[in-house]
């Protein structure tokens, strides 16, 4: 017999193609298309459809009750639970002990029997959708169920391998906590909850991100924070529709208010008591699961040259402290670019035995101040990178290679002035003083356009260029409050926390620029003084 | 609105302190008067009050209208829009001439072979930049570069108190009246009567009822440190004072501590360039504001950039040499101003008071 082949149609084709395009490939779920059963039988076939090749998932049909007439279901994501609770407590419960009821059960209570007399584990809920159910499975509960019951229980054994609560590497102290955020966004709200005991302590979950699922948490007080801070916060992560959100940074970058500025706008910290003493000021802090930084908002630039231990040090040392900060922070940003123009431009304004000695050195080098400054915090900047990524035993090589070849053999070659090398070393132990590390890196970053134009135009480029970042700096906000809040606008009752650090006693009312509801942040009169002592605590009344 | 910022009171009184150093700093105020410089600048500071009060009553008397609003309320649409045009051209000049000022003085003492147009261009770049951003921002920018220009204008005059000679001063008022009238009027329209430009940025104060206290508490900030700047420079300089053109300057090149701190003009000129910053922003702003309610624009971000390139051009072209400069600046600008500066705003003024104008106005806006 012969048989004949017909050719395809137009239509025909395209189906016979369609076909041989989806069979192997595995297409995305819609849950939509599913839905809960009550036959446990076709519930499984569900989940098994949903969570195929998905090796990590554990789907565990069993039979309860005396005479084994229930059918039940069990469904969870190995490595997400405890499965010493689930062992232990769970199964064991239900399938041995059943509190002791055994003979009541039948398949229509089993449901509410289970739900209120025999699962013996704390949190447990009721789930009424399969959207909610994946859900729940994905972030490490236990889905139960049985037959003849459309609504599953979700019960709560969540349990994972997690880093342990350690000293935070990026804001050590010498005095102070020494605890810092994980991984886990459950222990990083208990560590706050822990320093702020009042149910004023709000934390409020929203959860971004389509395939990572994010929790965020969104921690206030509220009998201080501006509502108005707090309600923008909202409005502006409810618009973030992205696939994943894998650190904090994600979410800074999608609620900034000014996005191309070049100035962190947020600050983020990795201790609890920073975000505590923040949120008790009037702020919000932002919780990301899945990383230790906090972002706390709305963020002033003074912020940036503080650290949490000017609060715990005495108060001359920290004032003094706020001080240098600042003044390595002009040096990070401006040492490189005044030995450019000084020694471009105005040469008279050295004192002459070291204009000699400048000059000295300089007379062998080819090169102008400016390239040789560019090329030396270019070279710089490579050897810190290079320290960075390199595995420990090798960094310490590269260490040499900076301080042997670029400090030494450099300047001996005549390839760049010993002065210059003086002023790169400077200004990056300058920039490395800061104690926020997002702040050095923008200040680097304005550093070479200042160094450029101070190359070009001398101190008038200078002057030019502090001009313009102090302008960008004032039309700066964060949440509404103005980034260089209690200097411009004008705040003289603020500038005690500024710059300064004054006692703790004269600490009367929070700062102003975040409004919060309530000002006043202690008693009257709360400096230790004799009276004082004698009285029963009740200020100056004595 | 064009002009969504508002400014505080102590905003607006950095403000106008900063706006009147300006470019006083580099060009002192009251030179004619030689030695008694100084007390031409009281005088003009006392006068100039009287013209501040002017202004600050028709801001009151319209409060959250600018200058050009003001102009048509009182004279009707199109005298009012030529007034307003006059005006406009007034700060438009003005801003091209500190520039001009300020760009002269880089080129004449410190970089004698770079063209005066690169120093026109960046800091016109940077104003623009300030105006772009409204007069919150520079109103805000004020608070932070007074600051910085007053110490380093205390502290020069500290570092220069062992090179003063007090017997210079003397002896006091040893010259003709005429020649002191002159110079004190010379002081009140430069630069105290610029402030006139201030009826464009009194509209946007939160509360206006403070005009009148901020702005008298500015300039007498200003003229403070003005007379404090004159006294040092005179008691440094001597007899050889009225010679030198920019003689703050001058004064600030002998410190001399110790052979270390030495010739510190250079970091003093940085406090003169953010003062002219500052007068320039606010004229150009001025201008810029003024110029989009003429043609009732939705905003005036498009007109920032060509009114600043008219500007540099302007300041190119209308003087062929500093010398030049100088002599307008002395010799025709006190003339020049009279109707800007006194005539149309006391002129105003009677007109608003005889036509009852502010409640004339509520009513209409009812």
């Amino acid at each position: 017999m012969r048989r004949v082949i017909r050719p395809l149609d137009m239509d025909q084709w395209k189906e016979k193609r369609q076909q041989k395009n989806t069979k192997p490939v595995d297409i995305a779920i819609d849950l939509k298309d599913y839905a809960l059963e009550k036959d446990i039988g076709k519930n499984e076939q569900n989940y098994r459809t949903i969570f195929r090749k998905c090796s990590d998932v554990v789907i565990r049909p069993f039979k309860l009750g005396t005479n084994c007439e229930v059918k039940a279901l069990l469904v969870y994501v190995d490595g997400l639970i405890d499965k010493s609770l689930v062992n232990n407590f769970l199964m064991r419960s239900v399938m041995l002990l059943m509190g002791g009821k055994e003979h009541l059960m039948i398949r229509e209570n089993s449901f509410d029997l289970l739900k209120d007399c025999v699962i013996n584990i704390g949190e447990v809920s009721v789930e009424d959708t399969i959207e909610k159910a994946i859900d729940k499975i994905l972030v490490g509960e236990c889905i139960f169920m049985v037959d003849g019951h459309r609504e599953v229980l979700s019960v709560s054994v969540r349990g994972w391998e997690a880093r342990g609560i350690s000293e935070p590497d990026t804001e050590a102290v010498v005095r102070g906590p020494r605890e810092g955020f994980t991984e886990t966004l459950r222990f990083n709200t208990a560590m706050l909850r822990r320093k702020i005991k009042s149910p004023d302590l709000k934390i409020e979950i929203k959860t971004k991100g389509k395939y990572t699922k994010t929790d965020i948490a969104v921690c206030y007080i509220s009998a201080l924070s501006n509502q108005g801070v707090i309600h923008e916060v909202f409005k502006r992560i409810d618009r973030i529709d992205i696939d994943g959100i894998l650190e904090s940074s994600y979410i800074e970058e999608l609620i900034e208010d000014e996005p191309w500025s070049p100035f962190p706008q947020i600050e983020y910290t990795e201790r609890p008591d920073v975000v505590a003493a923040n949120l008790m000021e009037g702020r919000v802090a932002i919780m990301v699961d899945g990383t230790p930084f906090v972002l706390i908002v709305p963020t002033i630039f003074a912020q940036f040259l503080q650290s949490s231990e000017d609060y715990y040090q005495r108060f001359y040392l920290s004032s003094l402290f706020r001080m240098g900060r600042f003044l390595a922070l002009n040096i990070a940003l401006l040492l490189p670019s005044i030995y450019v123009a000084a020694t471009t431009f105005h040469q008279e304004m050295i004192p002459t035995s070291l204009l000699v000695s400048i000059a000295n050195q300089r007379e062998g080098v080819p090169f102008p101040a400016l390239l040789e400054a560019l090329v030396m915090e270019f070279t710089f900047e490579l050897l810190r990178e290079a320290g960075i990524r390199l595995p420990k035993p090798i960094g310490q090589a590269v260490s040499i290679v900076g301080a042997l070849v670029i400090g030494d053999a450099a300047v001996a070659a005549g390839l760049v002035s010993p002065a210059m090398v003086i002023v790169v070393a400077i200004t990056a132990i300058a920039s490395f003083s800061l104690p926020a590390f997002n702040m050095a890196i923008t200040l680097r970053i304005l550093r070479f356009p200042i160094t450029f134009l101070a190359g070009m135009l001398g101190f008038y480029g200078i002057i030019l260029a502090l001009l313009a970042i102090l302008i960008h700096l004032t039309s700066l906000r964060s949440f509404g409050v103005p980034y260089l809040a209690p200097v411009a606008p004008f705040r003289l009752d603020e500038l005690r926390d500024v710059l300064l650090r004054v006692p703790w006693w004269r600490m009367d009312y929070r700062p102003e620029s975040m409004e919060p509801r309530d000002k006043r942040r202690q008693g009257e009169r709360q400096k230790p003084s004799p009276e004082n002592r004698n009285g029963k605590g009740d200020g100056g009344n004595a | 609105m064009l002009e969504k910022g508002k400014i505080s009171s102590s905003q607006l009184t950095f403000l106008i302190a900063g706006f009147t150093l300006g470019s006083s700093l580099i060009l002192s105020p009251g030179l004619v008067a030689g030695h008694d410089a100084w007390l031409a600048v009281l005088a003009g500071l006392g006068s100039s009050l009287l013209i501040a009060f002017i202004y600050t009553t028709l801001a009151v008397k319209f409060p959250g209208k600018t200058l050009v609003q003001i102009n048509d309320i009182i004279f009707g649409p199109y005298l009012g829009k030529l007034i307003t045009i006059g005006y406009l051209w007034y700060f438009f000049h003005l801003a091209s001439l500190v520039l001009r000022n300020f760009s002269d003085f880089f080129v004449g003492l410190i970089y004698p072979e770079t063209p005066i147009i690169v120093f026109l261009i960046f800091i016109t770049l940077t104003c623009a930049s300030a105006v772009r951003n409204g007069i919150e921002v520079i109103a805000r920018t004020s608070i932070i570069l007074l600051f910085v220009t007053a110490c380093a204008t205390f502290l020069t005059t500290v570092l220069l108190v062992k090179d003063m000679e007090f017997t210079n001063l003397l002896p006091v008022l040893d010259l003709p009246l005429k020649q002191f009238i002159k110079a004190s009027y010379a002081a009140t329209t430069f630069p105290f009567g610029e402030t006139v430009v201030f009826l464009m940025v009194i509209a946007f104060l939160e509360n206006t009822k403070q005009a009148k206290p901020s702005v008298t508490l500015g300039l007498i900030l200003a003229g403070i440190l003005l007379v404090v700047a004159s006294v040092r420079n005179i008691s440094v300089l001597g007899v050889t004072e009225p010679i030198h053109t920019y003689d703050s300057y001058q004064a600030v090149r002998l410190i001399n501590i110790g052979e270390i701190l030495t010739r510190l003009e250079i970091i003093v000129v940085g406090n003169f360039l953010a003062m002219g910053f500052l007068k320039i922003s606010v004229l150009y702003y001025g201008t810029v504001l003024g110029t989009a309610q003429l043609l009732n624009l939705r905003s005036y971000l498009p007109l920032v950039l060509p009114i600043g390139i008219l500007m540099v051009i302007l300041s190119i072209l209308q003087f062929e040499s500093t010398i030049e400069n100088i002599h307008f600046a002395f010799d025709i600008y006190p003339y020049y101003v009279i109707p800007f500066q006194f005539g149309i705003p006391l002129f105003s003024l009677i007109v608003a008071v005889v036509r009852g104008l502010p409640k004339k106005a509520k009513e209409g806006s009812k």
